[in-house]
């Protein structure tokens, strides 16, 4: 009770402002909307650590110095950063989809639903975003560094594991919250195959309300405060992991 | 001394598979419709509807990033200016049209603007494509904006100082002395943008502009064959990738000297 009175006020004071937020106050609408907040968060929060594991592996390919390893890794990263998000989600939904169809005979057996395909593309675009900032901070690790860690013994998965990763990661934090930024932004592709997210939400409202100019003023204020609590905690990770005289 | 080899011969083989990068991927386009000569001659049909598309890309890619690098570099010499009242303003721009994605840009400008402007009793058209120049243009003016200010930032405040004992105002020392270094060193940044413009392109096709995206989805499901589906992104990525690949591969050469010297 005490929740619809406060939409209301929000609703008649906007409507004093000139703005038309009254498709709150509506069952339907409202619940599209809320669901589309939520989608849109949770389509974030799975691709985050997807980017980051699977950019994780590429750099480790990237710098592994065995080209049947790196140069698979170092095609796709260039295919993937050199081409449209969108181009790569209509190819992966409209063909590969298919193609998996097809073979397990009929889309009604096909697991894969539209979200997936988001998560997949977006997550592997921003992981070769991630594998060229981390395979940048591999290559800086100072080469002394490495074969000190040879001298005592350390094999070649090792180095990367307790020597090589930790550094680089430090390093390149600040360009994996980049990526990470434009992860966020990417995943507003998904309306293109109508993964129900905020975008995709905010047109069915406004189809019905012709409301667009408020709900741009959510959405960018959503955008922004979503990537501000991103770079809030990128620098907080920065703080926390940084080694006092090292200089990173 | 093995150390110092491996290195080297990696990057001759991976300089090679760099050079593959610039003709891979019409290569595959050639050699496929070659193999199959019926989905060829479908293709080459096609192939002037795609063109038609793909310059419309190039078309709102130029617009949208001379546009914004107008806008761009005025508001981020005003984030720089001693009044905050022009200050401000360019800060909040910036601010906001940053972490905004482009498709929602795009959706703003399309569903805000009119279809047609009224200009002295005219009725003026208003295309949706010019309403995707405007959106991409928003955000490329505030990403432009970011790089000029942190260009114009990382000349050494001596040299201002040493304007200032040559009798030069804030705008002749801007002018003569500050910007000429700026544009050097905002040079691969602003290509990157340029770059991720040409790709933000092609959401304009879910506007319903006529542009390659939008063109390769009619070509398919006017032919129907999942094949000529495939080979039509295949010709989409194609292009893309002909066009952004040397950008960036331009962009990482200038930093690297850049860098060195």
């Amino acid at each position: 009770m005490q929740d619809m009175n406060l939409t209301g006020l929000f609703i008649d004071l906007m409507g004093r402002l000139g703005l038309n937020y009254e498709f709150l106050a509506t069952g339907y609408e409202a619940q599209i909307w809320r669901d589309g907040f939520i989608t849109t968060l949770y389509l974030v929060a799975v691709t985050i650590p997807v980017s980051l594991i699977v950019g994780l592996i590429f750099a480790a390919c990237l710098t592994s110095g065995r080209l049947w390893l790196s140069a698979p890794v170092r095609g796709f990263v260039e295919l993937t950063r050199n081409t449209p998000t969108l181009v790569q989600l209509m190819f992966s939904f409209l063909v590969l989809n298919t193609v998996v169809s097809n073979m397990l005979g009929g889309a009604q057996n096909n697991p894969l639903s539209p979200f997936f395909w988001v998560v997949a593309v977006v997550g592997l675009h921003v992981a070769a975003l991630h594998a060229e900032a981390i395979r940048g901070g591999i290559e800086a690790v100072p080469s002394s560094m490495i074969e000190a860690a040879r001298g005592m013994g350390f094999s070649q998965f090792e180095i990367l594991r307790y020597v090589q990763i930790p550094l680089a990661f430090r390093a390149s934090l600040p360009a994996i919250v980049n990526g990470l930024i434009s992860l966020v932004k990417s995943t507003t592709v998904g309306n293109a195959i109508a993964v129900s997210e905020i975008t995709y939400a905010s047109i069915m409202v406004w189809t019905q309300r012709d409301n667009v100019v408020e709900l741009m003023i959510v959405l960018l204020a959503f955008f922004s405060l979503i990537n501000f609590v991103v770079a809030r905690v990128g620098s907080w990770v920065e703080r926390r992991l940084a080694i006092p005289g090292y200089g990173l | 001394m093995s150390m110092a080899v491996t290195p080297k011969t990696t990057s001759t083989s991976s300089r090679v598979l760099r050079y593959i990068g610039f003709v891979a991927m019409p290569l595959i386009v050639i050699v496929w419709s070659l193999i199959d000569l019926s989905l060829g001659r479908e293709l080459v049909e096609w192939i002037p509807y795609l063109a038609s598309g793909f310059s419309m890309n190039i078309l709102i890619t130029i617009c949208a990033v001379t546009l914004g690098t107008t806008a761009g570099v005025t508001l981020g010499l005003m984030q720089l200016a001693p009044f905050w009242f022009v200050r401000l303003p360019a800060q909040i721009y910036v601010q906001i049209f940053r972490n905004a994605p482009a498709l929602v840009l795009i959706f703003a400008t399309t569903y805000i603007f009119p279809f047609e402007i009224v200009l002295f009793g005219n009725y003026l058209p208003f295309p949706d494509w010019v309403k995707a120049v405007i959106g991409l243009a928003i955000l490329s003016s505030a990403y432009i904006a970011e790089i000029t200010r942190g260009a114009v930032l990382s000349i050494p405040t001596t040299q201002w100082e040493a304007t200032k004992g040559l009798g030069f105002s804030r705008l002749q020392a801007l002018r003569y002395v500050i910007l000429p270094q700026c544009v050097r060193r905002s040079l691969p940044p602003w290509m990157n943008v340029a770059s991720s413009m040409a790709m933000g392109t092609s959401l304009a096709s879910l506007v319903g502009v006529h542009e390659l995206m939008h063109a390769a989805t009619d070509a398919s499901t006017a032919v129907r064959r999942l094949d000529f589906t495939i080979i039509a992104y295949v010709v989409v990525m194609a292009a893309f990738f002909t066009l952004c690949y040397p950008i960036a591969r331009l962009t990482r050469r200038l930093e690297q000297r850049f860098n060195a010297g």
